[in-house]
């Protein structure tokens, strides 16, 4: 037992966002070689994923407090703290983040040649920044990690990324700050209005914001959330991002980047905004309709291999937003389960465009033809994530798609929503359909029938270092797909814990509030 | 204000100028030295002016300034305020002749060089110190005049003369039009002592007052042209480009440093009535300054020029702490000066490096390829240029962070928006030039001019914007308690 409570006072969130850090930096410094840095770079990452899987044998799941928690001094002057926590529903990120990068690492080991140490260094110092996104507890910390992490994600697309890599990768850049700044200032006018003592997210979970102002603190946090997500009408950095960036880019933006957004919304806005986020239920409900069903129709007609993932992406992250502003467990446990398993889903198929590119250097799908005749083993490694994308049974999206589709179907979300969410579930389910056209299509263009292609006759086989990186990733997309129920648990409580919030109005304490301050205000005059 | 026994060895009355008078012998000193220096040698006058400026630093640092002392009938005051800002001028002007040092030995050899700059800081001193509109325009004026030689100081070079000419020109106006505003407020009043002002304008009530409200304009708009604040900014692009580099390094910081301090103490010390009205002003000045610093960034493909637009751009956002004026607004304009000090200092070194024979090394086309080339020098470059647009883990994230701070408790949250756009748009223009050291290729052959001392302040200009970044706490805690007495 005490060894145990040893092991809860280390500060283990800590580890494992600085060890990348310092593992770049000792990079940096001391190693020269090429394949050196690789190996070392390859290390440092499994041993952040070590330390982030102890999170996970360390997890109590019967609680929805913050667990592994770290409170420290930062900068005094406008109390703000280095605070470090997580709950079964930033857990779960943690780890697909430090799991994501050691395959990152393992897909760059052949396809970059060109400025290796800088490449490795800007993904060991993307993963600090993004395991402290999803551990920070402190709003300017958050801040602070949610925006350098645009540091390395600009450099990434813009160095190692494709032809029209410069254009890609500052719009991503400009798109992306022009939302956080907004949410910057919505979060410096909440410290002043909660008293202006603490930045602390718990803090603000728990002040009572009157309507106008939750509604103006939405209208902000939406502006960074739904860029990142991203959400119809400001996705279309997606595409180009995606298409332009390297493959590890790529992974990384569909398996993390994204999620950032969704999980920004229910970190933020619903506990802390539950009346502004039941009276933009609408505008969500109709955001993610449109993302399910309109940008499934774009993928269905793009020619590059890499634009069609993205927009499946865009797609899926309807669904994810969809079920988050259901506010029943099961939509809100099905977002989240549909997150994660996009983080493998879409990874992969962005893995399996890379071997393909590694081997004829373009994405366009009329380039291919037959690839299963010489590939067999890649063929059936894609038919399986091809399989996920499209949620067939058995695999993890099909978990997470089924239970928002529940989740939505006996839902009433917020009184300001006149269609049925009956209707609702209807018309998301057509993404089933939807996304097995494109999908399905993409697949029997590029695999199947007779090779009409020489250059593809002389494609070979995956090797065992690529095999090595889809195997987790395998293992995954089935494991949470039969049998969903560890991370259930994981899930289960904190869910909970946040539906109980982002469903008790902070009205009325608000208007006890504001009696409070007017009467000795009344007073002075 | 009271009259305080002053405690430290120096004779009284005298004690609290000890610093800038120690500065002045040592730069007349100077002046008679360099005679003696050999052409080849002039390296020694720019040691000597450095050890001089550490000396006054030292001299300055002797004096405990917890209650602020006055000397000279109350014309000159010492406080922690003013002994911060002369803190931030003294490291300037150091820097400043760091990286003044090679670049003047390639280009003009001559020893006044460093007095000049000497007497720029001494002017400056006495401005950041001024409880009196005659010594600040004593100071402004010391500083003005060195400054026009110094950027005069390539003569045979057309492009420098035209841009001193610009300068004195412009300079001269805008001294006119402070006496001129200045003029207004004495006849009211009939004081040049802030507090004396202060004073007449609460006796007369006369916030409503056409001369008094007249001649406040015009004494912020004098400040202004000093400052660089929209639309009194015209000068800056051109100076700035026909200056030599280093000084214009000199120039982007430290008078700004020194017009700010005396912009905030003549709004808080002199015009504290009058404070609806100046905050109105200021943020037109401010809407102005940020919108049109950063657009104009956009267009430029001089670097130099760049730089000065963004320099405008940053220093509307001080202008942010000026408007909230509040202890918070002051507080979080220092930080953003001090900050903005390294910042700028480290990106002029860098663009100091990269000049070659005949060709300047200022386009941005010549960064091309950089991060190939030389990786210390693009990611030191990187780094300072996220810094600039305001991205964290550095230092400039923090700087925007405080004026943000303090203008949106001052309740001007439709401000902070404004300018957070436009630092948006100033953000492309800073990638921009990332993009040329990093996703591009070399177009032309480099050719450094490296020296220890160069390096040396790449290196601590950026540490110390990384460094900040990471741990702004002490900053902010010593700014915020400089600013206590307002």
């Amino acid at each position: 037992m005490e060894a145990l409570n040893n092991a809860m006072n280390f500060p283990i969130l800590s580890l494992s966002i600085f060890l990348p850090l310092l593992g770049a930096v000792f990079i940096w410094l001391f190693v020269k070689n090429d394949q050196a840095i690789r190996w070392t770079a390859l290390v440092i990452s499994m041993a952040t994923f070590l330390v982030t899987i102890s999170l996970v044998c360390m997890f109590d799941t019967t609680t929805a407090h913050m667990q592994f928690e770290e409170v420290n001094h930062w900068i005094p002057a406008f109390n703000i703290y280095y605070r470090l926590g997580i709950d079964g529903i930033s857990m779960p990120f943690v780890v697909l983040t430090s799991l994501l990068t050691v395959i990152c690492v393992v897909s760059a080991w052949q396809c970059i040649q060109t400025r290796v140490k800088e490449y490795m260094i800007a993904f060991l110092v993307l993963e600090t920044t993004l395991i402290g996104v999803f551990s920070a507890m402190d709003a300017v910390l958050f801040y602070f990690f949610w925006e350098a992490m645009l540091i390395p994600m600009y450099l990434i697309i813009g160095i190692w990324g494709g032809k029209n890599r410069v254009y890609a990768t500052l719009k991503f850049f400009l798109y992306t700050l022009a939302g956080s700044l907004l949410m910057l200032i919505a979060l410096i006018a909440m410290y002043f209005k909660s008293g202006g003592d603490s930045f602390s997210l718990l803090h603000f979970m728990d002040y009572a914001f009157d309507f106008e102002w939750q509604f103006w603190i939405w209208i902000a946090f939406f502006a960074a959330f739904a860029v990142k997500v991203p959400m119809w009408p400001v996705h279309t950095w997606l595409p180009d991002a995606h298409t332009e960036a390297p493959t590890a880019g790529s992974v990384i933006l569909a398996g993390i980047l994204l999620k950032m957004g969704a999980y920004g919304f229910l970190r933020f806005s619903l506990p802390m905004l539950p009346d502004a986020s039941q009276y933009f239920v609408p505008l969500m409900v109709g955001l993610s309709l449109i993302a399910i069903i309109y940008i499934s129709l774009v993928a269905l007609m793009q020619t590059d291999m890499k634009r069609l993932i993205a927009y499946s992406s865009i797609a899926h992250m309807g669904f994810v937003t969809l079920g988050t502003f259901m506010f029943t467990q099961q939509a809100v446990e099905g977002a989240v389960i549909n997150m994660i398993s996009h983080g493998f889903v879409a990874a992969a198929l962005f893995l399996c465009v890379g071997v393909l590119y590694d081997r004829m250097h373009t994405r366009e799908i009329a380039a291919y033809g037959g690839v299963a005749n010489v590939m067999p083993v890649f063929a059936g490694v894609m038919m399986l994530f091809a399989m996920a994308n499209v949620a067939l049974p058995g695999t993890s999206s099909f978990i997470g798609e089924i239970m928002v589709l529940i989740g939505t179907f006996g839902a009433t979300p917020s009184p300001y929503l006149t269609v049925s969410t009956q209707w609702i579930a209807v018309a998301a389910a057509t993404s089933v359909v939807l996304s097995a056209c494109y999908t399905l299509w993409m697949y029997k263009r590029v695999m199947m029938g007779n090779i009409v292609h020489d250059e593809v006759k002389t494609m070979p086989d995956l090797n065992r270092r690529e095999f090595m990186f889809f195997l987790p990733l395998i293992g995954l997309v089935l494991w949470l797909g039969f049998y969903p129920a560890p991370v259930l648990d994981v899930l289960h409580v904190s869910v909970t814990h946040l539906i109980e919030q982002a469903t008790s109005s902070k009205l009325d304490a608000a208007a006890i509030l504001a009696a409070e301050h007017v009467m000795p205000h009344a007073a002075t005059h | 204000m009271a009259n305080i026994t002053f405690p430290y060895p120096y004779p009284e009355h005298l004690g609290i100028m000890m610093p800038e008078i120690i500065l002045a012998v040592l730069a007349m000193a100077l002046l008679l030295g360099d005679l003696c220096v050999p052409k080849e040698k002039k390296q020694w006058v720019a040691w000597a002016a450095v050890a001089t400026c550490i000396v006054t630093l030292i001299a300055l640092l002797q004096i405990p300034t917890a209650p602020a002392y006055t000397t000279f009938y109350g014309y000159f005051v010492l406080d922690d305020f003013a002994a911060y800002g002369k803190v931030l001028l003294l490291a300037a002007t150091i820097l400043g002749i760091f990286l003044s040092m090679d670049y003047m030995k390639d280009e003009v050899n001559i020893g006044e060089y460093y007095v000049l700059m000497l007497f720029a800081l001494l002017g400056m001193m006495f401005m950041v110190s001024a409880n009196n509109f005659v010594l600040l325009y004593l100071g402004l004026e010391l500083m003005a005049l060195s400054l026009y030689v110094l950027v005069a100081y390539q003569r045979d070079v057309l492009r420098s003369s035209e841009a001193a000419l610009k300068y004195f020109i412009l300079g001269s106006l805008s001294s006119g039009m402070l006496l001129y505003g200045l003029s207004f407020i004495y006849g009211v009043t009939g004081s040049f002592m802030f507090d004396g002002i202060a004073e007449g304008l609460a006796q007369a009530g006369s916030s409503s007052n056409i001369a008094v409200l007249l001649g406040m304009m015009f004494i912020i708009a004098g400040l202004s042209f000093k400052v660089s604040i929209a639309p009194f900014h015209m000068w800056t692009p051109d100076t700035y480009e026909g200056a030599p580099t280093p000084v214009t390094a000199f120039m982007s910081v430290a008078p700004k440093v020194a017009g700010f301090i005396i912009f905030i103490r003549v709004l808080a010390d002199a015009f504290p009535s009058l404070q609806q009205e100046y905050t109105s002003v200021l943020i037109v000045l401010a809407i102005l300054t940020i919108g049109v610093g950063n657009v104009a960034a956009i267009a430029q493909r001089n670097i130099k020029r760049m730089l000065a637009y963004s320099t405008v751009g940053h220093v509307g956002f001080v202008l942010l702490g000026l408007i909230a004026a509040t202890q918070e607004g002051y507080s979080a304009a220092l930080v953003y000066l001090t900050i903005y000090l390294f910042m700028n200092i480290g990106v002029f070194a860098i663009v100091i490096l990269m000049r070659r024979d005949g060709i300047q090394g200022e386009l941005l086309d010549d960064f091309a390829g950089l991060a190939k080339v030389r990786p210390g020098y693009a990611l030191a470059m990187g780094l300072l240029l996220f810094s600039l647009a305001g991205i964290p883990f550095l230092a400039g994230f923090w700087a925007k962070f405080a004026v943000l701070t303090a203008v949106i408790d001052a309740g001007h949250i439709w401000l902070a928006v404004y300018a957070i756009v436009f630092s948006v748009v100033g953000c492309f223009y800073y990638l921009r030039l990332i993009k040329y050291m990093y996703f591009d290729d070399e177009r032309v052959v480099f050719a450094f001019h490296e020296s220890p001392v160069m390096q040396a302040t790449i290196i601590s200009t950026t540490l110390a914007v990384v460094v900040f970044g990471l741990y702004p706490a002490p900053v902010l805690a010593v700014c915020a308690s400089v600013v206590t007495m307002f």
